[in-house]
């Protein structure tokens, strides 16, 4: 009961004091009493999981909007995806005497974090997005994370929901052979021919260690694939996505088509809304909850989310190389010129290695959208610098800032000057300062500064050891 | 001038810690001196004529991947001998380095054989060997970047360097990294090159005199690599290891 009434007091100083509190009560309550997972979680009656390497964010959110057109859901806040931020999004629905006050939950559940909580929740739908390339230093390599994913869904019963189009995610559902598992993906008219030598991670039938044969892409690893050895094959999607702007059609093995909102842009949120229906069909939803749902949909922060700042600027989360390039694609899309701030930062949260730039396709910058220019900031500023100098722009247009709110404010300056619209582009921990600075920023212009300006942002602590991946911890 | 021809190998298994970005540098870094530059990428199924190359480049896979690229080398151990014993340039990165040697030795205790051109072995240990790493190379000065290895090797030649900061070959010994003939093995990615525009000289320099042309690098602006290596010695390194010298560091910040 003390962990119970310590996390809950907590929680309720940092909502008292304006603070995200998105991990950091769980984390109180977890040390002073490890039971209290299991106690709360077990008063669930139904839950859902998104797990993966990217898209599980705006997946959880969509579908968390789909069960709460219908019902009240206990969901965990954006990026808050270990045991910690579990427990506090049940704790915020915990009474003070430990009462579960709502027994549906959508959780966003991280790929190392899948074991450890699966015992506990009562998981019916469990949905793999994607396996890509994700933060090395942390898992090891990516069969770890593979096997993780594995390890986590094979502690439940539930029914998978898996990206089929990725045959890292097919592995792991043939692995699960006992469970009731569907797939989703793509339309064959969104394939498209590979332009460029790029490393998939998937490239490679984990059942043979044969090279797969690709007939077409979608983005990164996804694809339609086929062992060249074995009967390794992409399977056929039980639900099957077509998307158009604002619109994501899907067809149900056996069904008429349905056809939704989408109110995201982009492939990957095509995928991402895709995925979400799936796990809502399977979790008995209408199709009529499902529209409501993506209706009151609101892009999550960084998932090209505009500020008024003038010139008018617009935020991405880049954590990976598949994540990074399906970002350059969407921004690649958009009208007008433009001028870039890209805010590197290495800390736990981030990953402290950051090649994962020299994977991404920055040569999208110079080779398809060529910017203005290009700012490079964070705590890895100048490697971000000779990351671009190598993928060929010309060494005018590359700045490093090495900060963040000074790289955003060089940016936005030589931005106004060229008349162009800015795309800032932050790895995890420079998301928040980023929004907030780009908050500030935008406010200032209608004079109505709020922000509380003398609050340290993450850089101030480049070496705290965050433990988990949520804003407060890594804030130190 | 004929072109410096690089191999690329096996871009499809060992492409864990962007081998891109050193095959971009070294490219780059020819183009902006007017040599001509062609990579070649072998896959697992292509014949592998090492005659044809002046430098090769081995990568790092996971584990699954090393083993099927062992298999896949080993069929050439003889040429392999032989071009390295004529002075063949040859840089390997993590599992391409374990794989120069005897063998590598998986936490289950199951050894996978390598090409067998150095005196070393390699054994994975129970944890791995995780984080930012700085050395001292006599031949290319400081050389900084990442590290993440599960296996401890031991080698009976030159290292590339000694550990200013960091784990590497093994965590015990202090050195990082192998020099034998015009070979450079090393668990630094980053990735390497970068970073450290003195070392991917070196290698090119290497390239070059066994293509027979000899002939002195012209230097480049190296501005933001240099600031790049700098920024990530006083920051990651110096600062990481708590000490304050006189020379500004831990200044930054
Ligand atoms: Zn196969």
């Amino acid at each position: 009961m003390i962990g119970l009434w310590i996390g809950k007091c907590v929680l309720w100083l940092m909502q008292r004091f304006g603070r995200r509190a998105t991990s950091l009560p769980g984390k109180m309550a977890l040390r002073i009493s490890p039971r209290l997972f299991a106690r709360l979680a077990r008063q669930l009656n139904f839950c859902a999981v998104v797990t993966g390497t990217n898209g599980k964010t705006t997946t959880t959110a969509m579908l968390s909007r789909m069960f709460a057109a219908g019902e009240p859901v206990i969901h965990n806040a954006e990026g808050a995806n270990m045991q910690q931020g579990i427990l506090t999004a049940l704790l915020r629905a915990a009474s003070w005497t430990g009462r579960l006050r709502v027994r549906t939950a959508v959780f966003e559940v991280d790929e190392a974090t899948l074991p450890v909580v699966a015992p506990y929740l009562p998981i019916r739908v469990a949905v793999v997005t994607n396996l890509f390339r994700d933060q090395l230093d942390r898992y090891g390599e990516l069969d770890t994370t593979v096997r993780k994913v594995t390890e986590g869904l094979a502690r439940t019963a539930a029914s998978l929901v898996l990206n089929g189009d990725d045959p890292l995610v097919r592995h792991v559902g043939l692995s699960l052979g006992t469970h009731h598992v569907v797939y989703f993906g793509m339309h064959r008219g969104h394939l498209h021919p590979l332009e460029r030598e790029v490393m998939r991670d998937g490239a490679f039938c984990l059942r043979c260690g044969h090279p797969l044969r690709y007939d077409g892409f979608f983005y990164g690893q996804l694809g339609q694939y086929a062992c060249t050895h074995c009967d390794f094959v992409q399977p056929h999607p039980t639900f099957c996505g077509q998307y158009e702007p604002g619109r994501l059609h899907v067809h149900q093995e056996g069904l008429p088509g349905m056809s939704f909102p989408l109110p995201t842009r982009g492939l990957f949120n095509a995928y991402n809304a895709l995925a979400a229906v799936a796990a809502a069909r399977v979790s008995g939803l209408s199709a009529g909850q499902i529209e409501r749902g993506l209706q009151s949909f609101v892009p999550p922060l960084g998932r090209m989310q505009p500020f008024a700042t003038t010139p008018v600027s617009v935020l991405n989360l880049i954590k990976n190389p598949a994540g990074c390039d399906s970002v350059l694609a969407a921004i690649a899309a958009e009208p007008g010129d433009k001028g870039f701030c890209i805010l590197i930062n290495d800390l736990a949260a981030d990953g402290r290695d950051v090649s994962w730039l020299w994977d991404a396709d920055f040569e999208w910058l110079p080779d398809r959208i060529q910017p203005a220019f290009c700012v490079a900031g964070g705590l890895r500023a100048e490697d971000m610098a000779v990351r671009l100098k190598y993928a060929g722009l010309p060494a005018a247009a590359i700045v490093p800032v090495p900060g963040i709110e000074p790289a955003i404010d060089a940016a936005l300056d030589r931005a106004a000057a060229r008349g162009v619209s800015l795309y800032v582009l932050a790895t995890y921990t420079a998301l928040y300062p980023a929004a907030r600075h780009l908050t500030r920023r935008a406010d200032t212009t209608s004079g109505t500064a709020s922000w509380d300006a003398g609050r340290k942002n993450d850089e101030t602590h480049p070496d705290s050891p965050p433990v988990s991946r949520s804003p407060e911890s890594v804030r130190g | 001038m004929k072109p410096i021809r690089i191999a690329h190998l096996f871009p499809d298994l060992l492409n864990l810690y962007a081998d891109k970005g050193n095959i971009l540098t070294l490219r780059r870094r020819l183009a902006w001196r007017g040599i001509p530059v062609e990579v070649e990428q072998v896959r697992r199924d292509d014949p592998l004529h090492l005659s044809r190359y002046h430098l090769v480049l081995l990568g790092g896979g996971s584990d699954r991947e090393q083993a099927l690229v062992g298999e896949v080398l080993r069929k050439q151990r003889a040429e392999w001998a032989s071009a390295v014993a004529s002075g063949l340039p040859l840089l390997a990165i993590c599992g391409g380095y374990q794989l120069l040697g005897e063998y590598y030795e998986t936490a289950e205790g199951l050894k996978v054989p390598g090409l067998g051109l150095l005196d070393m072995r390699t054994t994975a240990g129970s944890t791995r060997l995780i984080g930012n790493i700085a050395i001292e190379s006599p031949e290319c000065g400081r050389i900084v970047g990442f590290e993440n290895h599960a296996g401890r090797t031991e080698h009976r030649h030159l290292p590339l360097g000694t550990v200013l900061h960091g784990h590497g070959n093994n965590g015990q010994d202090g050195k990082e990294g192998v020099r034998y003939q015009n070979v450079i093995g090393t668990y630094i990615h980053g990735p390497l090159l970068p970073k450290n525009p003195r070392l991917a000289d070196f290698v090119l320099q290497l390239a070059l005199a066994y293509a027979g042309a000899p002939a002195e690098l012209s230097p480049l602006d190296d501005a933001l690599e240099l600031l790049a290596h700098e920024a990530f010695f006083q920051r990651r390194i110096v600062v990481g290891r708590g000490l304050r010298r006189g020379d500004g560091a831990g200044a930054s910040r």
